[in-house]
């Protein structure tokens, strides 16, 4: 069965912090720390979603001295329909057996 | 530059952001977008623990993005890539297989005569036969003792086996041996012609007795008695 994209607990809890505020344009240290992503992790999936257009991204000048500039991200459009979308299909537990289990033995 | 100052608080800190960078940027002066963003935000992390941990998501994020970017060069380009990383691969891989594994030996001498005569090349065995063990019957390279020439043998007793020999015969544990291998033509009568043989011999452990086909001119153990195993050096599979 072919894996439906972007359905992974890490791609979907990145989601849901982009969904905060979706005009805001967030950087990739602060996601990193809302979402406990390791950077490893974290930014191929910004890439991955920046080249499928569900991204978009800009550099922010910096603005105070010694600071480098920012890269920064937040959902495009049909990015934010595709997360939205996303997140209300993940199953709201953690998948078990026990309540299958327990229906059929009732 | 402030972000080096930044940087400067611990050793860790500033070697893992030095990795990071020639990572993202190599001998560029700005890398690609996401490696600079990893870059960028190293500032942001507090303490070793996380800094080690950000520049090593760093490194992973900057191999996507070359992968990513390798993808996008033009097909001659990834293809003549490829063809100069096989080949150096391969070039690798045969020095290897070269010394360890399989090589072509030459045959400067005429011991041997007429199995292998002088200037023949063969294909010989340098690994296998160390799990398989030799046989009697097999030819083999060995160095000679007291020299590192390596000379190519017959084997003809394996430890244990009792040798005999006389004027054009050899027995091993009584029997007389077919030798098909030596010179039976009319044009080399003598190449079996045995001398200095030593009466009646039992190989030992760990030794091997060996003969030359030529047995005119073989220098063999007839002359320097067994061999040690150890100085076996190949068996030689086939001749070129």
């Amino acid at each position: 069965m072919p894996r439906i994209p972007h359905t992974s607990p890490q791609t979907l809890s990145l989601f849901s912090a982009l969904l905060e505020e979706p005009q805001r344009w967030r950087y990739g240290y602060d996601l990193s720390k809302q979402t406990a992503l390791a950077s490893g992790t974290l930014y191929p999936i910004l890439m991955r979603l920046s080249e499928q257009k569900l991204l978009e991204t800009t550099w922010e000048p910096s603005d105070e001295p010694g600071r480098p500039p920012r890269h920064l991200y937040r959902l495009t459009a049909d990015g934010a329909a595709l997360a939205d979308q996303r997140l209300a299909a993940r199953p709201a537990k953690p998948r078990t057996i026990g309540p299958a289990i327990q229906a059929r033995t009732a | 530059m402030n972000v080096e100052q930044t940087v400067r608080d611990s050793a860790v800190r500033r070697i893992a952001y030095a990795l990071l960078r020639a990572a993202v940027r190599g001998r560029r002066a700005r890398g690609g977008d996401w490696g600079e963003a990893v870059l960028a935000e190293f500032t942001e992390t507090t303490g070793d623990r996380e800094a080690v941990r950000w520049a090593a998501g760093g490194l992973r994020a900057v191999w996507h993005e070359r992968r990513d970017r390798r993808r996008e060069l033009p097909r001659m380009v990834r293809i003549r890539r490829r063809v100069v990383r096989i080949a150096l691969l391969g070039i690798a891989a045969g020095l290897v297989v070269n010394h360890f594994v399989l090589t072509v030996g030459y045959q400067p001498s005429g011991g041997m005569e007429p199995t292998y005569r002088i200037t023949d090349r063969y294909v010989v065995d340098l690994a296998v036969f160390r799990l398989t063990g030799v046989q009697r019957g097999d030819v083999v390279e060995v160095s000679a003792p007291g020299t590192h020439r390596i000379i190519l043998e017959r084997v003809i007793g394996l430890p244990g086996d009792t040798i005999r020999c006389d004027d054009d015969r050899v027995e091993r544990n009584g029997v007389l041996l077919d030798e098909p291998y030596l010179a039976t033509d009319d044009l080399h009568p003598d190449y079996a012609h045995m001398t200095g043989c030593i009466a009646t011999l039992t190989v030992p452990p760990h030794q091997l007795y060996v003969l030359g086909d030529h047995r005119v001119i073989s220098l063999d153990s007839r002359s320097f008695g067994t061999i040690d195993e150890a100085d076996l050096h190949g068996r030689v599979l086939l001749r070129l």
